[in-house]
């Protein structure tokens, strides 16, 4: 059980997260909805501490999160895997390496600087990449794979972590919708077969509304809306939005709805790591 | 349908879009041209005030001239043409006016280069080692802390702003005659000048894959490890090059005092002979350095075009 008593980020002048108090239980999909800007992204990183709180607290089992330091603070970044918008793999290396990286924690110095994996762990890796459909890319340059690719791997490396929860930051915005699909039916299997604890930043309604079983609406560092995916009504998810009401119900960008002629011609995404 | 390349204005208005660039453009030339006089004047001030310091003038420089000449005059073999090729004698010794009497010490010159770019080479190698260490605590995106950034950044600016020749003469007395001055010397300097440059590829990497390492728990280490090493690697590996190409020619020079390798050689036939033997050690050395140099820039052309195909 993930609880949050109060977590606050502020900025210099502005405050993205205003104080927020709600609870997850062990094993729920959570969609994370609001217009950009609304501080999804920020409470996101403040779970895994990329981002630090500025107040509040954090509580996963009971334990305090908010106050890990060190090794311990890096333990907790072990058990709580992250999926980013733009993967944030290293495009240089091959994708089993990038893979296995989920596996730095458990490794000393040496053998982190030396880049040595043991055959077990390369197993683990090739399983993981199977499991999403990209074992055959294994031994590829990482930024030679498309984007749909590029997060299935991601996932991937995820998943050698064997973590408790997976927290994905606007995980298919940058994907064209069949890989969204793609992306998103994976993040549902592991939090059904694994019973992982899955929190997801998404900025479209439908994708929320077909995969969560709960969503969480953001407006301006608040948490406005709370619910089942039945509770949001059209009029929640307009007040959720704003003036931005209009784009997120038509919901063809960047969906996981295909639709004939819902496909948008989708600009390039170059990902220069 | 008006013609684009009329000058009337479209409106009717005289805010018509060229004339109103025109005007713009006209105001921004004579901005600039302000500043490029003043400029250009100052420029030529400079240029006479240390020219007068230095006393660079014209009738020094046609007096010395040709004692430059004087002395490249000395120092030219005397090459005769019939005993060019002649071998050592029954003394074991070469005819005067032979090649072979020219460089009589031609293996002792070779194995004196061999230790220069030896000396070269072990600089380079322990100068990257350190450059790639102290740029990531330099570089303001990675370093661990803002102290240690700002430490590491004023370290790399001595150690690249001290000429080597500076650290060599205090080494060879700290260390002894000997390479190993010249090596620590090149080494100080070489780390000074890639640190500062790999720390500037660090500043350009893409920083995401450094949240990703991150965000799998990994530490400082692992995240310059992973999330940089890979994209600034062929960066890295271009100005190690580079660099063994300056190295070779500080290594030659560090030699001057008494800091190992051919440099000691051409110190010492030059005070002490100031004979053809200046030129024939020189001449090797020249012909070293040429060769290192295009070696290392088709390596390091190889190096960057594999990297623009992708």
């Amino acid at each position: 059980m993930l609880e949050f008593n109060d977590l606050t980020k502020a900025f210099h002048s502005t405050t993205a997260v205003k104080p927020a108090t709600f609870t997850i239980p062990d094993g729920q999909m959570v969609g994370i909805i609001g217009r950009s800007g609304a501080g999804k992204s920020t409470l996101l990183r403040m779970i895994n501490r990329l981002n630090e709180p500025t107040g509040g607290q954090m509580l996963f089992q009971g334990r305090d999160i908010t106050a890990l330091r060190g090794r311990e603070l890096r333990q907790w970044r072990n058990e709580c895997a992250m999926v980013f918008q733009q993967f944030n793999l290293v495009g240089r290396l091959n994708v089993i390496t990038n893979v296995m990286s989920g596996r730095l924690f458990h490794h000393n110095f040496f053998s982190s600087m030396a880049g040595v994996f043991s055959e077990k762990e390369r197993a683990f890796a090739i399983r993981a990449l199977d499991r999403l459909g990209m074992a055959h890319t294994a031994l590829q340059q990482t930024d030679t794979l498309s984007g749909g690719q590029m997060q299935r791997v991601a996932i991937a490396r995820a998943l050698v972590q064997e973590p408790r929860i997976m927290l994905a930051d606007e995980p298919i915005a940058s994907l064209d919708p069949l890989n969204a699909k793609v992306v998103m039916d994976a993040l549902r299997a592991i939090n059904q077969q694994d019973g992982l604890t899955v929190i997801c930043n998404l900025h479209t309604l439908d994708t929320a509304r077909q995969y969560c079983d709960r969503i969480i609406g953001m407006q301006e560092g608040v948490i406005v809306f709370d619910g089942t995916p039945k509770e949001l009504t059209d009029k929640a998810a307009r007040e959720i939005y704003g003036a931005e009401a209009e784009d997120a119900f038509s919901e063809a960008m960047t969906s996981t709805a295909l639709r004939p002629g819902a496909q948008r011609a989708q600009p390039e995404v170059r990902v220069v790591n | 349908m008006a013609s684009i390349t009329t000058n009337t204005p479209a409106n009717g208005s005289d805010k018509d879009p060229v004339s109103l660039f025109e005007s713009h453009r006209r105001q921004m030339i004579r901005d600039r041209m302000v500043v490029n006089v003043t400029l250009g004047v100052l420029f030529i001030a400079f240029l006479l005030w240390s020219a007068w310091i230095s006393r660079f003038t014209p009738d020094r420089l046609a007096a010395g001239l040709p004692r430059i000449m004087e002395y490249f005059g000395s120092v030219m073999p005397s090459l005769q043409w019939d005993v060019l090729f002649e071998s050592r004698d029954e003394a074991g010794r070469f005819p005067p006016g032979s090649l072979g009497f020219w460089y009589n010490d031609f293996w002792k010159y070779i194995r004196l280069i061999w230790e220069t770019i030896r000396m070269a080479l072990t600089a380079t190698l322990i100068g990257t080692g350190l450059a790639v260490i102290l740029a990531f605590l330099a570089a303001r995106n990675t370093t661990p802390a803002h102290w240690v950034g700002v430490a590491a950044r004023r370290f790399l600016e001595f150690c690249r702003g001290v000429p080597e020749i500076l650290f060599a003469l205090v080494l060879v007395f700290a260390v002894g005659i000997g390479p190993l001055a010249g090596v620590i010397a090149i080494v100080i300097h070489a780390t000074g000048a890639l640190g500062k440059l790999s720390s500037e590829v660090v500043e350009n990497a893409s920083m995401r894959p450094v949240d990703g390492i991150k965000a799998v728990g990994g530490n400082w280490f692992e995240q310059m490890r992973y999330g940089i090493l890979p994209q600034v690697m062929p960066n890295y590996t271009s100005y190690a090059l580079w660099r063994f190409e300056i190295n070779v020619r500080a290594s030659a020079v560090v030699g001057f005092v008494g800091a190992g390798g051919i440099g000691a050689e051409l110190s010492h036939v030059i005070s002490f002979y100031s004979d053809d033997r200046v030129t024939a050690v020189l001449i090797l050395i020249v012909l070293t350095v040429t060769m290192i140099d295009l070696l290392s820039e088709r390596l390091r052309h190889a190096l960057i075009g594999k990297e623009s195909l992708k």
